[in-house]
């Protein structure tokens, strides 16, 4: 083997290798051998085969094979010879090759580039941190009150707005009755307008018993077609006026939530905001993070990694927009747009791979095991086919590792860099510092 | 006798374990036509493949007679000519002509 380094401009690295006739023609010779006593042909005994006849038939299938065999070698041994790590598979051009005479072929490839992580000790960080509020955990208290009101019916009670009623109605178009618009004992609260505009006010002051004919125009852009803008009467007979029974947020409320009492609701409720609040201002601070190293860094990316990137970009783009059509016009100006956030991902993943290898990081079988599950709890009923997609398949599970791995990195980064806690309201948690650059931050 | 009917007279090569034991002694196995003679095998054996040709043999072998859904069928019956060459002549069999 016979290897020459024609080109070695940034991380572009080309070689010309040459393997010998000789090399390969024995390593055929000893195949067409073993092959010789497994195969079957018609007028011979297995194994009886002549040598020179399976040369024949068999011949160029096994060269095939064997010089399939030696380039895939030789790549191997070429790279850890020469300690390079390829960015991406290497791309083979066999300019020569056939029987009896020498393979040559061209090897190119880019390399991951050798660079020098910055030293994530003089990143100084800022954590934005949003102490929760009582006023939060009130709301959020209300919301869950509002969801568990009670209604109760009450005698000769004239409807109001909050107010619950019960109600059979039969809807004419025309004095058509018309498809979908009768229903009974349908519950409607007054004022959810959860019916067309104007419904639900003409049922005020209605009492049980009481037959109102509602007129009403349903509006352009309703979402039957054959509806939309016409008139309507409903002759509506309302069955029972039911009063919302007002929720007291005690001791007996948090019961029902399987709490012992109302602190522990409000406690509970406390925590959650806070895993949510937490949640944003890591976000925050991961961005935060990954802008400094990418001001830190300006090595060359393998232009090989970029263009996938932007295909790839592209074509969440495209996704996006619900149609693949537009990508077609992707002007100038946004192709070199989609390049700089490319490259700008590029190099942080590499940057973050770097970082991990050197301080060893690595994701435990548990670790991915856990992320599985949580996947598998997103589909319920379906749970077991979830897992076994994943036991099965190699590739699912390292796109689910990859983001644990990140995680751990950016983890052991902000252990080290100086950060420094700042006390904000939650607006200002929640606002994002520049709205362009969010994808910046995957 | 026409060359175009020389290759009606050379069917296929019979490649057979021992048809390769023949060409050690410099023969060759051909299947022919259950008509062709002698004379026309050599004949049409030295003009297609341009060889002396010193002896020509023949074998008539019987098609089986075989039974399927109890009915009695035959096979076909298949000749054979086993072609003697020259001193130091040969016939690639395998590549056709």
């Amino acid at each position: 083997m016979n290897v020459t380094e024609t080109a070695a401009d940034g991380l572009k690295r080309e070689f010309l290798i040459t393997i010998g006739a000789a090399d390969i023609d024995a390593e055929v010779q000893v195949k067409l051998k073993d092959l010789s006593t497994k195969i079957k042909m018609p007028g011979f005994r297995p194994g009886k085969v002549p040598a020179s006849l399976i040369a024949k038939t068999h011949g160029e299938a096994v060269l095939g094979e064997v010089l399939q065999q030696k380039v895939n070698e030789s790549i191997q041994s070429t790279l850890t010879e020469k300690n390079l790590r390829p960015a991406t598979e290497p791309k083979v051009d066999v300019t020569k090759a056939g029987k009896g005479e020498d393979l040559e072929f061209k090897l190119s490839f880019e390399i991951l580039p050798e660079f020098e992580p910055a030293d994530v000790k003089e990143i100084t960080l800022e954590k934005l941190v949003a102490p929760v509020s009582d006023e939060e955990v009130d709301t959020m208290l209300k919301g869950f009150a509002d969801q568990r009101k009670n209604f109760v019916a009450e005698e000769g009670r004239t409807a109001k707005e909050g107010d619950a009623l019960t109600i059979d109605f039969v809807g004419r178009l025309d004095g058509e009755v018309f498809e979908g618009g009768s229903a009974d004992g349908v519950d409607l609260e007054i004022g959810s307008g959860r019916f067309i505009p104007g419904f639900e006010e003409q049922l005020m002051g209605a009492k049980a018993g009481d037959i109102v004919k509602v007129n009403v125009t349903f509006p352009a852009d309703y979402g039957a077609k054959e509806l939309a803008g016409k008139d309507a009467v409903f002759d509506v007979e309302v069955k029972e006026v039911k009063v919302a029974a007002e929720v007291v947020i005690d001791d007996e409320f948090a019961k029902g939530f399987g709490l012992d009492d109302l602190e522990a609701l409000k406690k509970a409720m406390r925590e959650q905001i806070e895993r949510q609040h937490d949640a944003l201002s890591r976000q925050r601070l991961k961005r935060d993070l990954l802008d400094a190293l990418a001001a830190r860094h300006d090595f060359e990316v393998p232009e090989s990694l970029v263009t996938v990137e932007v295909q790839q970009i592209t074509r969440q783009l495209g996704e996006g927009e619900g149609e693949g059509e537009e990508n077609e016009a992707v002007s100038e100006e946004k192709q070199a747009e989609l390049r700089d956030i490319a490259v700008r991902r590029v190099r942080l993943g590499l940057l973050l791979a770097e970082v991990g290898r050197r301080a060893n990081v690595q994701v435990k079988p548990e670790e991915v095991n856990r992320a599985i599950m949580e996947e598998a709890r997103r589909w319920p009923g379906q749970e077991r086919e979830v897992i076994e997609f994943f036991s099965k398949n190699e590739q699912a599970r390292a796109q689910l590792r990859a983001p644990i791995y990140e995680e751990k990195v950016v983890d052991l980064m902000l252990g080290e860099a100086n950060t420094t806690e700042r006390e904000v309201s939650l607006e200002e948690l929640q606002k994002d510092p520049d709205e362009d650059a969010e994808s910046a931050a995957a | 006798m026409s060359e175009l009917n020389h290759y009606d007279i050379i069917l296929s090569p019979v490649i057979t374990e021992k048809s390769t034991a023949a060409s050690e002694h410099n023969q060759v196995v051909f299947k022919v036509p259950l008509t062709a003679t002698k004379p026309e095998i050599r004949a049409a054996v030295e003009k297609l493949f341009q060889v002396k040709v010193t002896a020509v043999n023949t074998i008539r072998t019987e098609g089986k007679t075989k039974r399927f859904r109890g009915r009695i069928g035959k096979r076909s019956d298949v000749k054979k000519a086993v072609v003697t060459l020259a001193e130091g002549q040969s016939i690639d069999v395998t590549t056709g002509i």
